[in-house]
């Protein structure tokens, strides 16, 4: 178990290592930062002394040694637009994005799981089909399309709902967040249920297709024919076989929304990470790019780590290999 | 219902029924873009102007058509070649309480160049010397050489305390522990990207602005800004997006502001000798650039349908150009007829140049830089079409775009272009001087355009401190410039405000600035 631990934390410190040269280089052949920066009515003169302030008159190699120098000694960079310290820039983010994506994994669990349940066990009920018929909807439509739909309808329309922003954040037990209040969840609900309906489609099929296997398999009939009630059978029997691929889907999605839930947050005005990425994109803010980018694959990692540890407990067969 | 259940219903609605009066002291304003720092000293970005102006005040200001006006400074001249007096108000006060005085002024000046960002400050301070202070109320400047448009700099020149001290920086600014100044509202917090909060300053020097907390709110998504104001969560928004434009305007509820910007859509020919990208005939490349021919530039130019630009492609949103500012700038021509279209004439004069059948060419522009950058590119290369040109258009991402440009890869490109400062020392020094460092000209002039004629009376321009012989000079400059079609200016874009009808008087600006302070309620 050890070993395998050490084996994956090697594994990801050399992802880590190969994306950071990756993205270096593509910044780098993009173009200057400066150039997309510079005021218009800058002088040559300025500009070379902001390239050079900047480092960037230098060889590529030795603006990626100087960053791998500052950060080995824990510096990541400071933002070339905001001029604070990345790491403070993005965990400042982090909150609002780590909340709205908490929201819309319940939201997608709580009601995915259950109606993939159901649409498998009655898979010929009117239900079932109008929540396959649902399902099909959620990943296929656009999100940034039903995000605006839904605006119109709660925020324009009724007016029961903000149109967008994070709203009033109160702190618990030392945490600041906008579920501790009753405007930072009328904030929260419709940005996460539009970002929750792609992952929510996923297991509903997910669940439904298990679901319909499992219910014919030998195992079921047997726990029916001693006459066990179908709801203790699927709670501690099919439910547990079909996790598997539930949990590594999951575990997929989790990671992709933390890092791309940047169309949602766009839409619905979300301060999180996604649209602060995307405008140091369009900025070449080359220091937030490169440190976001690392902690994603760092959360990538992480999460298909965590889904190879929950496997083993889930299913004794699967065995990490390097343990003993 | 008991008792007292009712009497708090009563008083809730008595206090419903108060709450517009309430809420009429308060604005929430809508803006697709926000500030970078609440440090005044770190960027030349529009939108930090747009939005430390509510808490600091500029040396010199300007007014809606970008004309200078007294700021903190009530007066200004010259009194010899490279000296500036400037007389300050007097009776001005800080956020803290403290006097404004020119201790402050000089601080801020030399402040600039310690703390500035990658968009930097040094470009309005460029030509300062060294900074006098000659007694409380009077400023004086000394320059590099003669600076006939350093008050034209100053209006960008946010003044903050000398007690501030030159090692403040973003943080603490940021914070809001050093973002004082003499502004008509103080700050009460701002994140990146986040809401700017504001107050009124009870100290201000000028009109009290009408409305108590302000908050500036950014909404960088088209859409979402549009669906704000619709559900009433802000009062006005900016950039209205040309696809919302027509709906918003027949919709009776609403209201909009339109003005022309100072942006101005300019197609960029190179002509060096080797074009960059080559222009081809049946696959051959042309001997020598097609470019450097003034008949295919005008060619060029009379295949644009300007009309079509403005009333078609961008649905009205802007006036035609025939040179690169809008009329009234210092240094605008009245000279220049304005643009024909006139396919025929230029046919013959393609044809004339050696090209009757016409030839291939690169055309490469912005997608996101400025509302209506990618619409006008492809419109341009169908009207080049009916010329009987291929053009290959491109629209970029600005993030491409502007590095490539920078390494002048383009042959044919086109962006937009501003006179943030009002005159033609801005745009015709930076995109049609022949380059020259020493000078500090032509460092965005990316076609190698260069012409002795224009550099010699431009000069003569930058070198007069009369403001009438100055502004004749710069006029001619302008006039030669674009008789010359050093650049093709095609549209003056226009920027649109919105809000719900009747509830608010505004004058929209041309620098797009979105003024708290000048907005008022509705009579």
């Amino acid at each position: 178990m050890f070993g395998y631990l050490v084996r994956r934390l090697i594994q990801a410190v050399a992802v880590v290592f190969a994306m950071s040269i990756i993205v270096f280089v593509g910044v780098y052949a993009i173009g200057n930062p400066i150039d997309v920066l510079i005021d218009p009515g800058a002088t040559q003169e300025i500009r070379a002394k902001l390239i050079a302030q900047y480092g960037l008159d230098q060889p590529l190699w030795r603006q990626y040694f100087t960053f791998l120098t500052n950060v080995a000694q824990g510096d990541l960079g400071t933002s070339m637009v905001y001029n604070i310290p990345v790491v403070d820039l993005v965990f400042s983010r982090l909150p609002a994005t780590l909340e709205l994506v908490f929201v819309s994994v319940c939201i997608a669990t709580f009601v995915g799981i259950p109606a993939g349940l159901y649409a498998g066990y009655r898979p010929d009920s009117a239900a079932a089909r109008a929540i396959m018929a649902l399902s099909v909807l959620g990943f296929s439509v656009p999100t940034f399309w039903i995000g605006m739909l839904l605006i119109m309808l709660f925020a324009v329309n009724l007016g029961w709902l903000p149109s967008g922003g994070r709203g009033d954040v109160a702190s618990f037990l030392g945490i600041e967040s906008s579920l501790f209040s009753a405007d930072g969840w009328s904030h929260v609900i419709m940005p996460a249920l539009n970002l929750s309906l792609f992952k929510m489609g996923l297991l509903i099929r997910l669940t439904r297709a298990g679901m319909v296997e499992a219910m014919q398999t030998d195992y079921v009939k047997f726990a029916r024919a001693q006459g066990l009630p179908d709801g203790q059978i699927i709670r501690q029997h099919v439910l547990r076989n079909i996790s598997i691929p539930i949990v590594t889907v999951f575990g997929l999605e989790l990671g992709s929304t933390l890092a791309f839930a940047v169309v949602t947050e766009s839409v619905f005005t979300w301060p999180g990470v996604g649209k602060l990425i995307i405008d140091s994109i369009l900025q070449l803010d080359r220091p937030v790019m490169v440190t976001y980018l690392i902690l994603v694959v760092v959360l990538f990692v992480l999460i298909n780590l965590t889904v190879d540890l929950i496997y083993a407990r889930l299913d004794p067969r699967v065995r990490l290999k390097g343990g003993a | 219902m008991s008792r007292t259940t009712l009497k708090t219903a009563v008083a809730a609605i008595a206090l419903l029924a108060a709450a517009p009066q309430v809420f009429a002291e308060d604005l929430v304003i809508g803006l697709r873009a926000g500030p970078d720092s609440m440090d005044p000293h770190w960027s030349t970005l529009g939108s930090q102007a747009d939005a430390l102006r509510h808490v600091y005040d500029t040396l010199i200001d300007v007014d809606d058509k970008l004309q200078l006006q007294p700021g903190l400074a009530v007066s200004w001249e010259a009194i010899d070649d490279t000296t500036w007096d400037f007389k300050l108000r007097e009776g001005v006060k800080f956020h803290d309480g403290t006097d404004f005085t020119a201790e402050d002024a000089k601080f801020s000046i030399e402040r600039i160049p310690e703390v500035t960002g990658p968009m930097s400050m040094t470009l309005y301070t460029k030509y300062v010397d060294s900074v006098e202070v000659v007694d409380d109320y009077t400023l004086r400047v000394h320059t590099k050489g003669i600076a006939p448009a350093l008050p034209n700099d100053f209006t960008r020149l946010f003044v903050v305390p000398s007690e501030t001290g030159m090692e403040a920086g973003n943080e603490e600014f940021n914070s809001g522990d050093k973002a004082i100044g003499t502004g008509p509202y103080k700050l009460v917090s701002w994140q990146p990207k986040g809401d700017m909060e504001l107050t009124r300053f009870d100290g201000y020097w000028g009109d009290a602005p009408v409305w108590e907390n302000v908050t500036r709110r950014e909404i960088p998504d088209d859409a979402a800004r549009v669906a704000a104001l619709r559900s009433g969560e802000v009062d006005l928004i900016n950039y209205v997006p040309a696809s919302d434009y027509l709906a918003i305007k027949g919709d009776s509820d609403m209201e909009t502001f339109v003005s022309d910007s100072v942006y101005i859509l300019n197609v960029q020919p190179s002509v060096v000798d080797e074009e960059p990208q080559p222009i081809t005939i049946d696959g051959e490349p042309v001997d020598g650039n097609p470019l450097q021919d003034l008949r295919v530039r005008k060619a060029l130019d009379l295949a644009i349908n300007r009309d079509v630009l403005v009333n078609i492609v961008l649905e009205g949103l802007g006036t035609p150009a025939n040179q690169l500012m809008p009329e009234g700038f210092f240094g605008y021509s009245t000279e220049l007829p304005t643009r024909e279209y006139d396919i025929a004439q230029a046919k013959e004069l393609l044809a004339d140049a050696g090209y009757p059948d016409g030839f291939e060419i690169d055309f490469t522009c912005t997608n996101n830089r400025v509302p209506g950058d990618a619409v006008v590119c492809e419109a341009l290369a169908q009207m080049w079409s009916r010329l009987g040109l291929t053009v290959n258009a491109q629209a970029l991402n600005g993030t491409v775009f502007f590095p490539a440009a920078a390494r002048k890869e383009y042959t044919m490109a086109m962006s937009a272009w501003g006179t943030l400062t009002g005159e033609a020392a801005y745009t015709y020094g930076a995109l049609v001087h022949t380059p020259d460092e020493e000078k500090g000209f032509g460092n965005f002039n990316r076609t190698m355009y260069s012409n002795p004629e224009f550099d010699e009376v431009f000069n003569k321009g930058a070198q007069t401190l009369g403001p009438d012989a100055r502004k004749k000079l710069y006029e001619e400059a302008s006039f030669i410039a674009m008789e010359d079609r050093a650049l093709i200016p095609t549209v003056i874009l226009q920027t649109v405000w919105a809000a719900e009808a009747g509830t608010l008087e505004f004058t929209p600006r041309v620098d797009q600035e979105t003024r708290a302070y000048a907005i008022t309620p509705a009579e």
